[in-house]
């Protein structure tokens, strides 16, 4: 049990797939300007990385181990989360139209996103098993909700500071974002 | 080689099984059904023109307003009129497409003074940088061609008279990219069945009497508005710039003789004979 809350913390926190890891970044700073679409963007990137780990998990322990292909598994993955998100989309658009427009443009943007591959190719490089994979996936989304969202919140406020002209948008979002990467080396020696 | 054989295997597998769960979702959800309808009559390519995330986004807010369409319509749609068809049927409007229709027409006739001799990158952008342009009207056309590429229909070209972008009316699909794109902010949709347009954009520095930049800019004289026989120019005052309207005005090219710097241009005549009134 003390392993799998390690797991957890590990990914969430210390080694965050954004802040240390620097996957997902496009999204870090395209969907981080509302409050509201971050927390979509976040609680759809943990459904699919949830469902991506389980669905690869099974791909590299039935197929990719067993015919000695490991070396193909980022092009399988794609192949595999890819399809897997058309699957959910067709599948919440048919049964929860509320939640299929709350998820909204985010859930087929995020067939290709790299933090989804990344946290299933971590998976398959620390040889996790399957409970494993789902609480690291599981700590990988959460980490990525809990970063768009601080990241938002700071951005709606940043709208409306008075930078000068020439740092405002982006250049003065980026200069955020390497201050909240400092912050976060602060759970450095947690475990 | 076995690898080749597993990929294709499971991306059959995968395709099999996205085929089965499109037949087994439930199809006939309620208050989805019009939706549905809508979004299978729309051209589904998801281009995001009529500002909505994707034809289905579309459609979902046609459910709600179907007289929607003719406030924001797809343009993708409207160059087809077999989908234009569908889409009266299933939203139980009538559309006049010639009223929706829009095309992009670059308002500029390319006589401005040169300042200096740019020799810097080969973009509009990049010469825009440089005091607003190597132009002295800093709405010039820099003839860089930034929206040539960004073109999907290779509607643009240069005119090598004036060395202005000029865009073939009858390619043209009324897209926008080349809008956006223009670091001049001087291309402009404008509706097809347009009688006259203005070709100077010169509006925001009106305080400045354009002849002194330009030989061919509006010197805001009012010539045309005195002109009109038809009532169907009014005078805009806050941009100095003349307005006409379509439905009155009767085509006597009056505005477009009387007019000393040549800024006003028959816009029939830009449709059908493409190098004529180039620029």
């Amino acid at each position: 049990m003390s392993e799998l809350i390690s797991i957890f913390l590990s990914v969430a926190v210390i080694n965050n797939l954004i802040i240390s890891k620097f996957l997902g970044l496009c999204p870090f700073f395209g969907v981080s300007k509302k409050i509201g679409n971050a927390l979509s963007m976040g609680i759809a990137v943990t459904l699919v990385m949830l469902v991506a780990s389980i669905a690869t998990w099974f791909i590299n322990n039935l197929i990719l181990i067993p015919f000695e292909i490991e070396y193909m598994n980022i092009i399988m993955y794609i192949l595999v989360i890819a399809a897997l998100v058309q699957i959910i989309e067709l599948f919440i658009k048919r049964t929860n139209l509320s939640l299929y427009n709350a998820l909204g443009i985010y859930l087929p943007l995020i067939t290709t996103n790299c933090a989804v591959l990344g946290i299933t190719l971590i998976n398959a490089q620390e040889s996790y098993g399957l409970l494993e994979s789902i609480v690291s996936s599981l700590g990988g989304g959460v980490g990525f909700l809990l970063v768009l969202v601080i990241m938002s919140g700071i951005r709606e406020k940043l709208e409306i500071a008075d930078a000068p002209s020439s740092m405002r948008g982006l250049p003065v979002a980026m200069l955020v974002g390497a201050m909240l990467g400092l912050t976060f080396f602060g759970f450095g020696g947690m475990i | 080689m076995a690898v080749v054989f597993i990929l294709t295997g499971i991306a059959l597998v995968l395709g099999i099984v996205i085929y089965f769960v499109n037949r087994l979702v439930p199809h006939n959800v309620k208050g989805i059904e019009k939706t549905e309808e809508i979004s299978s009559a729309l051209p589904g390519i998801n281009c995001g023109a009529c500002g909505y995330p994707g034809c289905f986004a579309y459609a979902q807010a046609l459910t709600a307003n179907p007289n929607l369409i003719t406030e924001t319509p797809c343009p993708t749609a409207i160059q087809s009129p077999e989908t234009i068809k569908n889409l009266e049927k299933t939203l139980d409007v009538t559309l006049d497409t010639a009223e929706m229709s829009k095309k992009a027409l670059v308002h500029c006739n390319g006589n401005s003074e040169i300042l200096f001799n740019y020799s810097g990158v080969k973009s509009c952008k990049g010469a825009a940088q440089l005091l607003n342009g190597y132009k002295k009207c800093p709405y010039a056309c820099l003839g860089f061609g930034d929206c040539i590429k960004i073109c999907p229909q290779d509607a643009i070209t240069i005119n090598p008279e004036n060395g202005v972008a000029f865009i073939d009316q009858k390619k043209c699909i009324g897209c926008g990219l080349c809008i956006t794109e223009c670091p001049q902010n001087i291309i402009e949709l404008i509706p097809v069945n347009t009688k006259i347009t203005f070709q100077c954009s010169y509006l925001p520095l009106r305080d400045i009497p354009s002849r002194e930049k330009c030989n061919s800019g509006c010197t805001h004289c009012r010539k045309c508005f005195r002109s009109c026989e038809a009532d169907a120019i009014t005078w805009n005052k806050d941009k100095a710039i003349p307005e006409f309207d379509i439905e009155k005005c009767t085509l006597c090219h009056k505005c477009v003789e009387i007019c000393p710097q040549n800024t006003l241009a028959d816009y029939t005549e830009t449709k059908v004979n493409a190098k004529a009134t180039a620029g």
